[in-house]
């Protein structure tokens, strides 16, 4: 007899949008040719950019000089660029095309992190440069950046294929996106290519006006066009976390709250605000790190294991681990986050200001230069496994690391060794002296049996003297491949600012702290380590 | 510069490699306790601790000492022949220590008939790398003698440090079928060698090195392949773009200039292992079959058959008058019909550029310069050593040669 067949059910409703999408996705497996250079296999890229478009709005701003206009060099000068490519520099001010070249030339030569340039390299880049002045509240120029954008398909072959990058201040971002779509700037038709938009951090101050953001974002593009960068994420090492955790058979089964005591994550400079004193009054150690930098290290400490590295795949488990924390109450503000401001001391053998004391920042200032916290994720895998984050300027060094510290040995069977073994210590150094160490115990050699804790340390470069790419490169290359893996998506950012809003509410709403309150040069308040050694820990010597 | 460690025996050679960790790690604590002297004094008062940072540096640098983790990892093991070529290549590895911390084991064997012995130098290596750490790495120098030099794998074997790949690097004409060969073959996890750098034409040591690699749980790294990646990366641009791209299905020639030893190569005696690469490599990526094998022509040239699909590929390895070595590739052509339009992707590469260009029924539709320097010795080992699993496209590309020589 045959079994009684449940009716399948039936498809799930889908938008215009993504029937088109099902339906090119179909085209490319019936015509793999199309999609797909054979020649390509085993080579550094087995795809390239399709020849494109690369509009940068604020060229003459320090990031575009310092980091996004080096990194296109880098990638013209090692031929991961198309031949047909064009940089399009957007800003207020006047230039030529040529003027503008020779100003980023300079750039370049500063920058850029292989000297010399490479003169027939430039030669080339430079002369698809093409620069467009624009005040963005001015309908016309809009108008006129979307005129020379299809000539330049013509002329350069770059067709119709673009992607956006806003090296801008963050309040002008709305008002671009807007005349963006006002100008049909988004619109991918069929045949004329891709549109994508890069968004610099910060997206928002807090949970309402990252949500606002990310909602005007949506009038115009789709969240599969948008692209937020968080350069962190392009880093080598951050990247080298994915495959230390799931390239390693042996580290899974002891990833969980059975085995690990606590993690550690610490993003340390020892520099200050430097010239950015009036962007730093405005947001402080919680947004400018904790928000961004160190949840988003939280997340790839601790998410599952994703399907695949899809950039969707990705981000879901990322996701997960945001919204497993649990968004402190102001009471758990007060017990379990620390600020803190750095007053004058020394640093690095160099007297060093207070904060209060630096350019355009208010005497009486009561920003966090430091922020440390001790948050918990209410999952499966880590109920119970305390997260301690800290970042901090003008400390004693600059430090990024992750420390996974594990459960101490059930019973102590060397009770006669002068010193109890310390527990075991994963450490992944993000930056300087990029690497991994594992500390255990060891016997001292000799009649008697003294255990010591040693330390097993595998540095990049001692093993791979390799020329890393910087990670703007990395996540431009990415961008303009369409990969959206190492960016972060709408609702990760809203996730997180789900977390660090509630704590910038708390201090909003609590007595001015009593600022400054460690010097420069020490490891951050005293309230700090009472934090962690409230929990019979201490934070790690870096 | 201190004179090198000399060994006469395999526990002579293991003892001064101990002493040399040790002076190490004698160093290293040194500079642990200038790192401690610099914590403390700066507790006290930083610019004291500046003071004791740089007087501990002096103290570090009289001592001559720049302190490297030893982290190996892998084992090269070097058949140089001659001293002449171990030389050569102890300088290629010094230049790679800093990327590819090793134990190298470089064997020379000399005076066949003379009395039975061995003789080694060992130098640690250190590479001071950018974070103030540095690569460390290990190089034993063996001299054999008599009837020593008949059994380098009894020296081989107990010098490799355990857990770590064994690289097999024969920089001349490998002895495959030889009795040294089947002693060493089944103790490497990889084969490096140079088919630009063998005898005669180099046909038959493609043959068999293609069988080593077919035969053997091996993974065979020809320094003549990897030389093609700037060709390659050049060749792929040429149908980058998406409407060029169908042409790879219709290739109807492919024609490979390469610089001849004498004018029009008489005697075929110039070494082509690198132009039928580029056929190999072709073939194996367009899903080519042999339909006859590469023969050699009165004129020099030498041709073949291919077939793709159901159409002909014809094949042509010309000699050409070139100021390159012997043996270089000079252009690589491919002519490709379509719906009655005719595409021709040319490539030419000097020292530093590659050239492209891509005409189609006459016009010119692509024409690019690629900065794309020649590799040197020093990226070829680094290359061949970082490669962790045998690469597929370059697998495919030597059994096709196999194919396209043996039919």
């Amino acid at each position: 007899m045959s079994p009684a067949r449940t009716p399948a059910p039936p498809p799930p409703a889908r938008t215009a949008r993504q029937m088109r999408e099902a339906a090119a996705a179909a085209r490319r497996r019936s015509r793999p040719e199309m999609d797909v250079n054979p020649l390509r296999q085993g080579l550094r890229l087995e795809r390239v950019p399709d020849p494109c478009a690369f509009v940068l709005f604020g060229a003459t701003g320090d990031l575009a000089h310092r980091k996004v206009i080096p990194a296109i060099y880098q990638l013209w000068r090692t031929n991961l660029l198309p031949a047909e490519f064009s940089l399009v520099a957007v800003a207020r001010r006047p230039y030529t095309s040529e003027a503008f070249a020779a100003e980023v030339r300079a750039s370049v030569e500063k920058y850029s992190r292989v000297q010399p340039i490479d003169e027939a390299a430039w030669e080339e880049l430079a002369r698809r440069i093409h620069y467009q002045q624009l005040d963005f509240s001015d309908d016309a120029g809009f108008d006129r950046l979307g005129a020379k954008l299809d000539e330049l398909d013509t002329q350069c072959g770059t067709a119709g294929n673009r992607l956006f990058y806003l090296a801008t201040q963050p309040s002008q971002v709305t008002e671009i996106v807007r005349q963006m779509g006002r100008v049909g700037m988004d619109k991918e038709v069929r045949g004329a290519g891709w549109r994508r938009l890069i968004v610099e951090k910060p997206f928002g101050r807090d949970l309402d006006s990252a949500r606002l953001l990310n909602h005007e974002v949506h009038k115009v593009f789709r969240e599969s066009q948008v692209y937020r960068i968080d350069h962190y994420l392009g880093k080598e090492t951050v990247r080298n976390l994915m495959v230390f955790r799931f390239g390693n058979g042996i580290f899974e089964p002891v990833w969980n709250r059975s085995y690990v005591d606590h993690v550690q994550i610490t993003v340390a400079e020892s520099i200050g605000v430097e010239a950015r004193g009036a962007f730093y009054e405005e947001t402080g150690a919680s947004r400018d790190i904790l928000q961004n930098h160190l949840l988003q290290l939280m997340t790839l400490v601790a998410m599952e294991p994703p399907s695949s590295f899809q950039a969707d795949a990705l981000r879901d488990q990322k996701l997960q681990v945001l919204r497993a924390i649990a968004a402190p109450d102001p009471e758990n503000v007060r017990r379990n986050v620390v600020r803190g401001q750095y007053g004058p001391g020394w640093v690095g053998g160099e007297p060093a200001p207070g904060y209060r004391q630096e350019p355009e920042v208010d005497p009486e200032s009561e920003t966090e230069t430091y922020v440390a916290g001790r948050f918990t994720i209410d999952d499966w895998r880590w109920s119970g496994v305390p997260f301690y984050l800290r970042a901090g300027k003008r400390l004693p060094k600059r430090a990024t690391e992750i420390a996974i510290q594990f459960k101490d040995v059930p019973l102590r069977l060397f009770r006669e060794s002068s010193a109890d073994p310390a527990p075991n210590v994963l450490a992944m150094r993000i930056q300087p002296d990029e690497g991994i160490m594992l500390r255990f115990a060891a016997k001292v050699p000799g009649l008697g049996l003294d255990v010591r804790a040693v330390n097993m340390d595998f540095a990049y470069d001692t093993s791979f003297v390799v020329d890393s790419p910087d990670a703007y490169e990395t996540l431009i290359l990415d961008a303009l491949l369409g990969d959206a893996s190492l960016f972060t998506r709408a609702d990760e950012v809203e996730a997180a600012w789900a977390v660090v809003t509630p704590i910038i509410n708390a201090w909003a709403e609590t007595s001015p702290p009593h600022f400054p309150s460690y010097s420069a040069g020490s490891w951050g308040p005293e309230a700090a380590d009472e934090l962690i050694e409230r929990d019979g820990r201490r934070w790690r010597r870096i | 510069m201190p004179a090198r460690p000399v060994a006469h025996t395999v526990a002579e050679i293991e003892g001064q490699l101990g002493k040399l960790w040790a002076h190490a790690a004698l160093a290293r604590a040194e500079a642990a306790k200038a790192e401690s002297a610099l914590v403390a004094a700066q507790a006290e008062a930083a610019a004291r601790a500046a003071a004791a940072l740089a007087a501990a540096r002096e103290t570090s640098d009289a001592g001559g000492s720049h302190v490297a983790a030893r982290t190996s990892v892998l084992n090269l093991v070097v058949l140089a022949g001659d001293e002449s070529t171990a030389e050569r290549c102890a300088a290629v590895i010094a230049d790679t220590a800093g990327r590819h911390a090793s134990r190298s084991l470089i064997l020379s064997a000399t005076d066949p008939d003379g009395p039975a012995g061995l003789e080694a130098r060992i130098e640690a290596l250190a590479s001071p790398a950018a974070g103030g750490a540095g690569a460390g790495a290990e190089t034993i120098h063996v001299t054999a003698r008599g009837e020593t030099g008949r059994h380098l794998a009894s020296i081989i074997v107990p010098l490799l440090v355990h857990d770590l790949p064994v690289a097999l690097w024969w920089p001349a004409d490998p002895p495959f079928g030889s009795r040294r060969a089947e002693r060493l073959l089944p103790i490497a996890d990889r084969l490096i060698v140079d088919g630009a750098a063998w005898s005669g034409h180099g046909l038959d040591f493609v043959v068999q090195l293609a069988a080593v690699a077919e035969e053997r749980d091996l993974v065979v790294v020809d320094w003549a392949l990897l030389r093609q990646g700037r060709w390659r990366e050049a060749l792929a641009s040429v149908y980058d773009l998406p409407d060029l791209r169908p042409h790879l299905g219709a290739v109807r020639r492919i024609d490979v200039e390469y610089a001849a030893a004498q004018p029009g190569d008489p005697a075929g005696a110039t070494n082509v292992v690198r132009p039928l690469y580029h056929i190999a490599w072709l073939a194996s990526r367009l899903g080519m079959t042999v339909a006859q094998p590469v023969r050699r022509e009165s004129d020099g040239r030498r041709v073949a058959t291919l077939r793709q699909k159901d159409h002909a590929v014809d094949v042509v390895l010309r000699p050409a008058s070139s100021e390159l070595d012997a043996g270089s590739t000079v252009r690589v052509e491919i002519v490709s019909r379509l719906r009655g339009a005719e595409l021709i992707g040319s490539v030419a590469a000097g020292d530093r550029t590659v050239e492209v260009s891509v005409r189609e029924d006459g016009r010119e539709r692509v024409r690019r310069s690629y900065a794309s320097p020649r590799l040197t010795e020093v990226d070829l080992l680094a290359l061949a050593v970082e490669e962790g699993a045998a690469d597929p496209v370059a697998s495919r590309a030597l059994a096709m040669a196999h194919r396209l020589l043996a039919g």
